[in-house]
């Protein structure tokens, strides 16, 4: 095998990694918010439920929650999964992340000192406008580091999909280089993680210059 | 109508408790406020005195219902804002409130700061509420902060920028919970200085300060709390002179010495 024809193979698979990656990250952000959200609703039994997931989520390898979305619905109500597995992967990355996410999100709530919503409320804003205005462009900035760090993670987690055998990157990678006996394979892979987290750390670095303009 | 609306009290409150703890039984209850009944009238610049703890804070954050109060009723133009069907927020653009740790907000401009809420909440156009913001930077001598963030101001400055922050959202009211407390000595002027003219302006005003000199200048009235009660109202002249009142006379000679 050519190295061309190997790159292009692998292209294949890089394409399906950046899909997870880019899915994941669009369902995970916002849907960590609502997580934080209800992990600090004023209802106890709303919050211990939240709670309860956010450490199953954190204390459960991933692969396990990925085989958990995909072969649950079979094993459970008997339902056919065929055509599935790739859904599966995106709402088990984006549910294990999220969980992360709320966390991130929470430390970064509390970053904010009440005097903040008082401020807010005493002009006449109500909750919503309060948060989106006033709270969230503070916590953003707050927590832009810690959420570089999980994208960073995110995208070396992308592998993690070969559990459903799903041919992303490494997969490939790892077939090439056992039905090839070369090592080459890995090195590109590793190349790819290498440059798509620069890509991002720079990324962030510029958001996070973005939000320098004070304190 | 107009004649009618004046003669009235801006605020009226009837019978007000604040109990903290009530729910929790793990805490210990506190009175903060015991059943304090007063009215508040329009150029009213009412001064709140009387030693920590006694509920000064508590009552004045109830006025706005930053805490929401046990029992008894707060009418504010004749409505009541502790019935539950009242519009709290519309009703809070129209009481304006300092604190002592100014609040302003790190992520906007100052300009931005004082222009945020004319425009998002009382939907006046940008153009207009700017050149609002800039008169009312102008009239506190900070136009050249406009473009400023609010960390590279001193605490005088950004005590000033939160007072016409209130002030842009034209209120019937302004309060102030220890505005010069957080103060460096030198900066504490500057503040007493605005609240002065706006005193003189004309605005109704309730303050919780330490400053007496504020209080005998333009204070019209003085309340005494202690335990979360009112146990002194009255003009400054008679309040400083001849105060009855043995645990009044006390306070002031420590806080006048
Ligand atoms: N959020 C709260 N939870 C429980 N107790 C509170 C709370 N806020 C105030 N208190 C209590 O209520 C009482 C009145 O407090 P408040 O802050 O109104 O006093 P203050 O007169 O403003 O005092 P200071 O001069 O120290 O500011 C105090 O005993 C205080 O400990
Ligand atoms: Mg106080």
């Amino acid at each position: 095998m050519s190295f061309s024809t190997m790159l292009y193979t692998m292209g294949e698979g890089m394409l399906r990694t950046c899909a997870i990656f880019i899915l994941t990250i669009l369902f995970s952000l916002p849907l960590g918010l609502v997580i934080m959200f209800l992990r600090r609703s004023r209802f106890f039994i709303v919050r211990t439920i939240t709670k309860f997931y956010i450490a199953v989520m954190r204390g459960t390898p991933l692969m396990l929650q990925l085989l958990m979305w995909y072969f649950g619905p079979y094993y459970l109500f008997g339902m056919n999964i065929r055509g599935y597995r790739f859904a599966a992967i995106i709402i088990g990355f984006s549910m294990n992340y999220a969980a992360y996410f709320a966390e991130i999100y929470r430390g970064g709530m509390e970053t904010i000192p009440q005097g903040q919503y008082e401020a807010a409320e005493v002009l006449g804003y109500g909750k919503a406008q309060t948060f989106f205005k006033i709270i969230l462009p503070q916590v953003v900035k707050a927590i832009l580091p810690s959420v570089t760090n999980e994208i960073i993670t995110l995208v070396k987690d992308t592998s993690l999909a070969f559990t459903l055998a799903y041919n992303e990157m490494f997969s490939l990678a790892k077939q090439i280089a056992a039905s090839q006996t070369s090592f080459v394979p890995f090195v590109v892979a590793g190349v790819f993680y290498f440059v798509a987290n620069y890509a991002v750390a720079f990324t962030m670095e510029f958001i996070e210059k973005k939000f320098d303009y004070y304190k | 109508m107009a004649e009618n609306l004046f003669n009235k009290p801006l605020i009226r409150v009837e019978n007000l408790f604040k109990i903290f703890g009530e729910n929790d039984t793990k805490k210990p209850t506190v009175n903060a406020i015991d059943n304090v009944s007063l009215e508040i009238n329009r150029g009213d610049v009412m001064v709140i005195i009387g030693p920590s703890g006694s509920g000064k804070s508590t009552f004045l954050r109830s006025l706005n219902l930053l805490e929401q109060p046990s029992s008894g009723h707060i009418y504010v133009n004749d409505v009541d804002i502790t019935d539950k069907n009242v519009d709290i927020d519309k009703h809070r653009q129209k009481m304006g409130m300092v604190f002592q740790h100014f609040n302003l907000f790190p992520h906007l401009t100052i300009l931005r700061n004082l222009t945020i809420g004319p425009e998002k909440l009382q939907g006046r156009s940008i153009k207009d509420a700017e050149r609002e913001g800039m008169e009312l930077l102008e009239r506190v001598g900070l136009a050249d902060k406009a473009r400023s963030y609010p960390n590279q101001l001193s605490g005088g400055q950004k005590q000033r920028i939160a007072i016409v922050r209130s002030l842009a959202m034209h209120p019937d009211i302004m309060l102030f919970d220890e505005p010069t407390s957080a103060l460096d000595p030198e900066m504490v002027g500057e503040v007493l200085e605005i609240m002065k003219d706006l005193a003189r302006s004309g605005m109704t005003m309730v303050c919780v300060t330490h400053e007496m000199g504020f209080a005998r200048e333009v204070g019209t009235r003085i309340l005494f709390m202690e335990n979360g009660r009112v146990t002194a109202d009255g003009a400054p002249d008679e309040f400083f002179n001849n105060p009855s009142n043995p645990r009044l006379r006390d306070f002031l000679s420590k806080v006048l010495q």
